[in-house]
């Protein structure tokens, strides 16, 4: 798991060689996680290990998008 | 013209319920059928014979049963006869009633979170067949919503006319101390979180347009608020956007105004040959109560039949109520009645039950499905002129 962290380093860095500051801040947006063993909320910034910061699992879920699906009650 | 008698036109409007067969079923009332007599449809005649009667209803029963959202005095389980018109016409009320009377439904679902374990389309599903009320003239005069088939243009607009928008926003917590409780192996969901169940009561309507003229003391709700629609953890979260708008049950079930709308006709039970003593206690268990009586035997019936001479003061079985008969013909299984008792039913005396899911009354539905009747037949009187221009 932890060569994955740091292979998305590497590919995030090799991607956007000339990338500025304000332009990496904005892809550093925290998308948060929900821990598989705690259940606790765990933010995550790209390049950070994926690791629970309350229990250290490294089993990760991904919540649900707060997009609109459309469904017919039929 | 000879005119039948009246005990003869009793004869012929009754069906007969044998041991394993039930026979005159088909009416006989049409032109041609019986030689010399005139049976042709004549609105005097209807009019003279056509009778409405109201029995005692269920609707106390269905509202003290379960938690209801509507006034006690609705009357939504009610129970009436129309007696003197043809199978036809009362079957094409009932059909009416069940599949083209418009009602209001929940329809188009977007979901914005749910995290539920209740799937999206079947939480959808769900939601649709909530039956709702409201406010019953400003439901009445709700336009229809039709939906644009896909990549034309042919449906209407959505307005404050034709769509009705629900909320249903519920998020599941822990109670304060639920988690030690849980710790210490409490299992009651009670008492560890605060929005487990998701009820038909926490949708809430968002009024708009013309809508805010709707009287405020009738808002757009679910007729039983205790519908259970999902069960949510600590976590979890549903919050969804919904559009009800109006149909009919021929498009799909939950359009439906009535569950379910029915009719039989009135039973008969006639003693032919006088049922006594023991004989009379047995012949009444097989009935449900009520419909046989006993009484006792009088010398003027002792004088009528023979075989009564010398059992005066004995109890004899008499027809007490048929109405409540289920027609389970137990009473033709038993060697000691037979030729004594003679099953049957009125062929023109429809006991209706119109049970209502709540958006209506039972007596607003039938009614218009009376009015619906008369608009096909106006279409098709209309279309019959056109094809003879």
């Amino acid at each position: 798991m932890s060569n994955y962290a740091g292979a998305a380093d590497t590919t995030a860095g090799a991607a956007n060689p000339n990338m500025n500051a304000s332009e990496i801040d904005s892809h550093q947006r925290a998308v948060s996680y929900t821990c598989g063993d705690c259940d606790q909320d765990v933010q995550l910034r790209r390049g950070e290990p994926i690791r629970c910061r309350n229990c250290g699992h490294r089993v990760l879920y991904k919540k649900r998008t707060n997009r609109m699906v459309q469904f017919e009650a039929r | 013209m000879p005119e039948p008698t009246a005990e003869e036109l009793a004869r012929r409007n009754r069906l007969q319920i044998l041991p394993e067969t039930v026979s005159d079923q088909t009416s006989t009332d049409f032109p041609g059928h019986w030689p010399g007599e005139n049976h042709e449809w004549n609105l005097e005649h209807f009019r003279k014979n056509f009778k409405v009667q109201f029995h005692s209803d269920g609707t106390a029963f269905l509202l003290e049963k379960q938690n209801h959202a509507i006034p006690k005095h609705r009357r939504i389980d009610q129970v009436f006869s129309l007696i003197g018109l043809d199978a036809s016409i009362a079957n094409a009320f009932r059909r009416i009633l069940i599949a083209e009377v418009p009602t209001l439904a929940i329809e188009d679902v977007f979901i914005y979170q749910n995290t539920s374990i209740i799937q999206d389309e079947v939480f959808a599903h769900r939601l649709g067949l909530i039956p709702l009320c409201a406010d019953r003239l400003s439901l009445h005069n709700m336009g229809w919503y039709i939906k644009p088939t896909e990549g034309e243009s042919n449906g209407n607009e959505l307005t404050d006319e034709n769509c009705v928008i629900l909320h249903l926003q519920v998020k599941c917590e822990w109670k304060e101390g639920g988690l030690e409780k849980a710790a210490k192996g409490e299992t009651n969901p009670n008492e560890l979180y605060v929005n487990h169940s998701v009820y038909a009561r926490d949708l809430v309507w968002q009024k708009h347009g013309r809508q805010l003229e709707w009287p405020e003391d009738d808002p757009v709700r679910a007729v039983y608020p205790d519908i259970l629609i999902a069960k949510m953890r600590p976590g979890q979260e549903v919050i969804m956007k919904l559009h009800a708008y109006k149909g009919i049950g021929q498009d799909h079930a939950k359009f439906s105004p009535v569950a379910t709308a029915s009719y039989r006709l009135l039973p008969t039970i006639d003693i032919l040959k006088p049922i006594v003593g023991a004989d009379a206690k047995k012949f009444a268990d097989c009935f449900p109560p009520g419909v046989i009586g006993l009484d006792e035997v009088t010398s003027e019936d002792a004088q009528k039949h023979d075989e009564l001479q010398g059992k005066e003061g004995e109890l004899k079985a008499v027809v007490a109520n048929p109405f409540n008969d289920t027609v389970s013909r137990e009473a033709l299984r038993h060697a000691e009645f037979k030729d004594k008792v003679k099953l049957g039913r009125v062929r023109d005396h429809f006991i209706f039950r119109v049970e209502s899911t709540g958006q209506w009354d039972s007596d607003e539905l039938f009614l218009q499905s009376v009015q619906l009747l008369k608009t096909k037949a106006q279409r098709i009187k209309r279309g019959l002129d056109l094809m003879m221009k």
